[in-house]
């Protein structure tokens, strides 16, 4: 399981930070930063952090 | 089978409180056919966002329920799908992108602040009149960089093109003039000597002169960041404001911390979603759980609706300020979801962190007033006092 993230998509409203600040920070650019593999005990923090995303730009890949 | 409604969703009594109309069209099932309009509603959270996810299924050429508005439509953002719209909501994105607007922050704070002083120190003042009507379009036009002498005519013009994307229903053929009227004002006023020269239309001119984009699609694009930027912010920022009024325990807990200023107006969007939704065109046989949405069906995605579906929201018809409900689809979802999110944030914080600062209570000083229109949700008056809060 591991998250991505669409570059050109994200226009860095930060929605996923903001729900999932122990995963997902953004870097000086409002670009999201995180590990890629997302641990078992994560996973639903991390599926909802994709979710929130308004631009369907950060998903979560099983 | 296929539910079916015959309610007139663009009546008055069904825009003054359409929540008891919504809750009966989600039970009815998750696309329901409208008899009275040629129209089928998607009233429930999952199928809504799915829609607005699948913009191959659902076309925003048909964005607003008549062909002939469609038409006119043709060439904006909102009424554009991919590839063009990627095109034109790219140019858009790269000044409303939150990283584009860091730089604003304090600006537009400051700009708050001191539309609240002069407020704190009437006393009474109409919440819609005299503070969320003016914010925005303060903010906004600068941002763009409009010539001061078209600025009053930027509501008119907002609130009578979203009446349009209704059908032609008597609100829809009286806004119609006003549209024409406005939109004929702004074009005059918009020509390249006119615009201060580092604002978001010369940047529009600019990327047309850098073949960016066809320089057909700037006076599309300038409308788009005109008529999207106001209505809906006023309305949130009135709706954000009646809410307080309501809920004084919800005022004194955003006085006592003011981070509580972002959660409130997404709960504000999700009660009341100041665009209460937009219509797609399915492009062929949809499937939508069970139920078949023809081909070239018009589907009413209800915003609204969908942010009070039961089985999505605990106590969907409270206002809870810890709820932080930012799923909702008060800004839609997906590629058309608003482009000016950030700055519709930013407004509100700068409002709301203004009065927690310098007022101690909010009360309604007068029965609000709706104004209705055929897909936005807000009001027309909001009276008020308030009583300053103690320096500290």
């Amino acid at each position: 399981m591991k998250l991505d993230v669409d570059r050109d998509r994200c226009e860095g409203h930060g929605v996923c930070a903001m729900t999932a600040p122990t995963l997902i920070h953004l870097d000086d650019d409002d670009q999201p930063q995180f590990e890629h593999g997302v641990a078992p005990a994560d996973a639903e923090l991390a599926r909802v952090a994709a979710s929130v995303c308004p631009v369907t730009a950060l998903r979560l890949l099983i | 089978m296929t539910a079916l409604s015959n309610v007139d969703l663009f009546a008055d009594d069904v825009l003054t409180d359409p929540f008891a109309v919504y809750r009966e069209l989600r039970a009815a099932g998750p696309a329901v056919r409208i008899d009275g309009h040629d129209m089928w509603v998607l009233p429930r959270y999952p199928q809504v966002r799915a829609a607005l996810a699948g913009h191959e299924a659902f076309s925003s050429a048909g964005v607003a329920y008549e062909d002939q508005m469609n038409e006119q439509l043709r060439g904006t953002v909102l009424a554009s799908d991919p590839p063009e719209h990627d095109r034109l909501r790219a140019v858009l994105a790269e000044r409303l992108a939150p990283r584009a607007l860091r730089g604003l922050r304090v600006q537009i704070a400051a700009q708050a602040d001191q539309l609240v002083d002069g407020l704190v120190e009437r006393g009474a003042f109409d919440a819609v009149s005299d503070l969320a009507e003016v914010f925005p379009v303060t903010v906004v036009a600068e941002l763009i960089g409009l010539p001061q002498h078209v600025r009053p005519h930027l509501l008119g013009l907002a609130d009578a093109v979203f009446d349009t994307f209704g059908p032609f229903n008597q609100r829809t053929m009286a806004s119609m003039g006003q549209m024409v009227q406005s939109m004929g004002m702004v074009a005059q006023a918009v020509t390249r000597e006119q615009l201060s020269p580092d604002g978001w239309a010369a940047h529009l001119y600019a990327a047309a002169d850098r073949g960016e984009i066809d320089e057909s699609s700037v006076f599309p694009l300038l409308t788009a960041y005109l008529v999207a930027s106001m209505d809906t912010t006023v309305n949130a920022i009135g709706s954000a404001i009646m809410l307080l009024a309501h809920h004084p325990e919800a005022f004194a807990a955003l006085r006592a911390d003011d981070t509580l200023a972002g959660p409130i107006f997404e709960e504000t969007l999700r009660l009341e979603s100041p665009v209460q939704g937009f219509f797609r065109r399915a492009t062929r046989d949809v499937d939508v759980d069970g139920v078949t949405v023809p081909a070239s069906s018009r589907v009413m995605l209800l915003f609204g609706s969908a942010n009070r579906d039961e089985a999505k929201w605990n106590r969907p018809d409270e206002f809870d300020v810890a709820r932080n409900p930012v799923d909702h689809m008060g800004f839609g979802y997906g590629i058309h979801s608003c482009a000016g999110q950030g700055l519709a944030r930013m407004e509100a914080a700068g409002i709301l962190t203004a009065l927690a600062r310098r007022v101690a209570s909010i009360e309604l000083n007068g029965a609000p007033r709706r104004r209705l229109n055929n897909v936005i949700r807000g009001l027309r008056t909001l009276p008020v006092t308030v009583h300053p809060a103690a320096l500290t």
